[in-house]
């Protein structure tokens, strides 16, 4: 052995804790030197520290939330590591190497095939250059001056426009889950839209370039000038593994006059296996301020994964006029457990809501519904429609609904409606009559129940989503 | 210093209970041996009352109604002292009813009541009756209602004293409706009104239960009624219980009921509240067992700056049952009107159906709704529905009222009165339903 190596093992240990930027990931444990050493490591500007380390004083002073309808065990947030540079992921050589069930759940879903690869993980230059069709659209949206890429990139190319509108609708001390992503968020997706410009394609983080797997706090914010319209993607319909089991992320929307931001969620994360075991938890603020007259915020989600969904895409309707929608749909089976829904918030006249979520629970899994509509003194003649449905599929499943309906204003229209249901024996009935096995007659029960939400998706989401669900359920009855 | 005022109430009522305990509530013919389970019964619910503190807003139950300015005034329990003639209470009466119960300040005037029907029921206060049925007293009392962080249903059974007890015998249907009238006449004082209606099988009985408080002199300042009613319903009973809030628009009126169905029992109520600057009704319905069914209407008609909030749970803990739920709110000037409800479809209730409903209409600006209708269901094969709205007049119903050639007014007034009679129609007492009739068309006249 070299004294070369020798002379380099009794080095002392220099750096010490603070500017040890070298390491991979950083220590467990979340104190003000693991905040300044993500910061360092990302080599961010100093507002943003201090963004972040106020987040952390919030932190500090609050304590986890314990009115949501899911049970969990006691997360030690002091056992988790903040930081983990990205790692390429060891690619494949070709398709034949893909896992098979992998593969038979792509072909399930009707994954298009160049996907399926870039999914797979299998280097996409051997298959189909997806690389190149990333870059062309690139290209088209640089020329229409819209920005999307990674936080992290926005930050150092685009420092005043992330600046501006970071925390500006989920403020650092919003919430417990909320501070603690403020605190250590690492990365996410930026998105700007300027005057004027109505998006082409559809934005989706399929197709982003910089990333390499999303990260386990993820900071999304998409922001839509004056007569701007977007429709921004997130998540895919493919299973989604992840060694972190805490996620919490948060997105933000900003509409000003005129906009239109449509946000999709496909959500699949691992769920835990039949009896409960491991699965993620997805504990997400996504929340929408629909901030010029005229705007228009619209999310759409379809949950179906994570041991625990727990989010409430939220629309701020501070504009005249402003529009918020809400299309949900969330699929429990085994022990899963979801408590969603949305809160619309009505400052503006005339601002419009319209709430349509579809809860399938299944197995021994419990899913709600909460939501809020509140009308402020300030927002005359605003207008809601809520409805939300659940299906119980098996008599070990729960589904519940927790609507608050807040008026402050008597110009005020705001209905609300609920119901419960199952799938019938006579539905089941009468499909077998036409010879269609029960699996295949609740899938088509299921997605009839959820038409209203799909047709909100894009086009191949749809497609996808609704075989997803089937899926999904595969196995829960018969 | 707001915390400091709420500790001195409780701390008060508290001191004047362990002042109490000694002395006994009971006249003295009373103290045997045999009512030791009512001594029980008490003493655990102060120790119960002294754990808990008063609600605020922080609680999730107690989110929209904040009780603080009760706190703040210095209420004492009322004393015996009652000077009410029969004429005095004249306008509260109800023909129909020939059984009543009246009580004035929490206390069993039996100069006053008029009770008939001995032999077909089993009626009277709690001192009158505890030597005679008092197994089934015992069987009930306290049974019924929850404690454990109720604070306001701990007091009244920590200061129970005197109380309604009524028992339908088996077989028996109770021809002419059963009024219990609580009057309020002392003000600065806190009344404990309490309940017992046990309904044996096959029995059927309609119970009016009845808050008000003289119009003039002293009654007109602030006090508080703090009512617990327990109703029991055996197999294939039936009751209708009409409850009728109606106090002075200072007082405050916090009021728990809970009711308990057995098989194939059938309860039907209809809830109008009216009065009180800030009241609140806890009712709580369990299907105990299996082919029961209730119907339950409500009516909240406020207005200035008056705070009702009511809180409803229908808990299905047997398959089969049936529950109808609709509340209705009628909010004016700058009153709050809060609205909870809540449905339970325990595991294996199958087989339930549940509708619920809950109706309100703004009539002014600064009027405010709150309303959470809420279903937990953990059973599959059950028909649940919930609906909410919340809304002012509709102006196309106007117009065609104002196309028939009604002034606007008398359009708007006469579509509040309609929405509000629909909860009416379903009192089957017609003096009385005429009567609330005319209050509520007197309220909507006035705004």
């Amino acid at each position: 052995m070299s004294a070369v190596l020798q002379n380099l093992v009794n080095q002392p240990y220099r750096h010490g804790f603070v500017t040890d930027i070298e390491s991979e990931i950083a220590p467990k444990g979340l104190n003000e030197e693991t905040i300044r050493l993500i910061s360092a490591k990302k080599n961010e500007p100093d507002w943003l520290l201090d963004f972040r380390l106020k987040a952390y004083q919030k932190w500090l002073t609050m304590s986890e939330p314990s009115w949501q309808n899911v049970h969990y065990p006691k997360i030690d947030f002091q056992e988790i590591s903040y930081y983990a540079a990205p790692k390429p992921k060891k690619k494949l050589a070709s398709m034949d190497e893909v896992d098979p069930e992998l593969l038979r759940t792509f072909e399930k879903l009707g994954v298009p095939m160049h996907e399926r690869a870039a999914l797979a993980g299998v280097a996409v230059d051997v298959v189909f250059d997806s690389v190149s069709v990333a870059t062309t659209y690139k290209e088209k949206l640089a020329e229409l001056g819209i920005i999307f890429c990674s936080i992290s990139e926005a930050v150092q190319k685009h420092p005043d426009l992330v600046r501006e509108y970071i925390g500006a609708v989920v403020p650092v001390g919003d919430n417990f889950y909320a501070a603690l992503n403020s605190a250590v968020f690492t990365d996410g997706s930026f998105c700007y839209i300027p005057k004027g410009i109505k998006c082409p394609m559809d934005l989706s983080t399929y197709f982003r370039i910089n990333t390499e797997g999303s990260g386990q706090f993820e900071r999304t914010l998409v922001i839509a000038e004056e007569g701007a319209s977007v429709s921004y993607l997130e998540g895919c319909t493919a299973p989604q593994f992840d060694t972190n089991q805490l996620h919490a992320a948060v997105v933000e929307l900003i509409a000003m006059d005129n906009a239109d931001i449509k946000y999709s969620t496909v959500q699949n994360w691992y769920a835990g296996d039949e009896n409960g075991i491991g699965g993620i938890y997805n504990f997400v603020t996504k929340r929408g301020l629909a901030k010029g007259v005229n705007s228009r915020i619209s999310w759409t989600q379809v949950e179906t994964g994570a041991a625990i969904t727990w989010k409430y895409p939220s629309c701020i309707l501070r504009g005249d006029n402003s529009v918020g929608e809400f299309y949900s749909v969330a699929v429990t089976n085994h022990h899963q457990q979801a408590d969603t829904g949305t809160k619309m918030i009505h400052l503006g006249k005339n601002t419009r809501s319209t709430i349509i979520s579809k809860g399938i629970s299944a197995g021994k899994s419990n899913s709600s519904y909460r939501g809020l509509v509140r009308i402020a003194p300030t927002a005359e003649n605003a207008r809601n429609f809520s409805q939300c449905d659940s299906m119980l599929v098996g008599n070990q499943c729960g589904a519940h609904t927790f609507p608050y309906i807040q008026v402050r204003n008597h110009s005020a229209k705001v209905e609300h409606e609920a119901s419960t249901s199952k799938i019938g024996e006579d539905q089941l009935f009468y499909f077998a009559q036409r010879g269609i096995d029960a699996e295949e007659a609740v899938s088509m029960i299921v997605n009839g129940f959820c038409k209203e939400v799909f047709q909100q998706l894009p086009m191949e989401f749809a497609v996808e989503a609704t075989k997803l669900l089937s899926f999904k359920l595969e196995g829960s009855v018969g | 210093m707001n915390e400091i005022a709420k500790n001195d109430y409780l701390t008060c009522l508290l001191n004047s209970l362990s002042a109490r305990r000694e002395d006994n509530f009971l006249p003295e013919s009373q103290q045997n041996e045999k009512l030791s389970w009512l001594k029980q019964l008490r003493a655990e619910a102060i120790d119960q009352a002294g754990q808990l503190k008063l609600p605020t807003t922080k609680d999730e139950e107690w989110r929209f109604t904040d009780i603080s300015p009760l706190a703040k005034l210095p209420f004492k329990p009322a004393r015996t002292s009652s000077t009410l003639e029969l004429n005095d209470i004249q306008p509260f009466l109800i023909e129909e009813a020939n059984n009543r119960l009246v009580f004035v300040d929490g206390y069993f005037a039996p100069d006053l009541s008029n009770i008939l029907g001995k032999d077909q029921l089993i009626i009277g206060n709690l001192s009158s009756l505890t030597t005679h049925p008092v197994t089934e007293i015992k069987h009930h009392l306290g049974q019924h209602i929850q404690l454990k962080n109720n604070i306001f249903a701990a007091l009244n059974t920590a200061f129970l004293q005197d109380g309604a007890f009524i028992v339908a015998p088996k077989n028996i249907a109770v021809s002419k409706p059963i009024h219990l009238l609580f009057i309020a006449t002392q003000k600065e004082t806190t009344n404990y009104p309490r309940i017992l209606v046990v309904g044996k099988e096959n029995s059927q009985m309609t119970l009016i239960e009845d808050y008000v408080a003289l119009q003039d002199g002293a009654a007109n300042g602030a006090y508080i009624t703090n009512s617990v009613v327990e109703l029991n319903l055996a197999a294939n009973a039936q009751a209708q219980h009409i409850r009728i809030q109606r106090e002075n628009t200072n007082a405050f009126h916090l009021a728990n009921g809970a009711v308990s169905l057995d098989h194939a029992s059938r309860y039907q109520a209809a809830n109008i509240t009216l009065g009180a600057q800030i009241s609140r009704y806890n009712l709580d319905i369990s299907f105990i067992s299996e082919a029961a069914e209730c119907v339950v209407h409500g009516l909240t008609m406020v207005a200035n700056t008056q705070l009702a909030d009511t809180h409803t749970s229908i808990d299905h803990l047997k398959p089969n049952c049936t529950s109808h739920q609709q509340h209705k709110c009628i909010a004016d000037d700058s009153a709050r009107a809060v609205f909870n409800g809540k449905i339970i479809v325990r595991p294996n209730a199958q087989r339930t159906n549940s509708s619920q409903s809950s109706r309100n209409l703004l009539l002014s600006g600064k009027a405010q709704i709150d309303t959470k209708p809420q279903l937990e269901i953990f059973a599959d094969d059950v028909k649940c529905a919930h609906g909410a709205t919340v809304g002012q007049l509709d102006n196309e119903e106007i117009f065609y009222l104002k196309s028939r050639g009604l002034p606007e007014l008398v359009a708007r007034n006469l579509l509040t009165y309609a929405f509000g009679a629909e909860v009416l129609d379903h009192i089957p007492v017609n003096s009385l339903k005429h009567k609330l009739e005319q209050t509520v068309l007197n309220q909507t006249q006035s705004s």
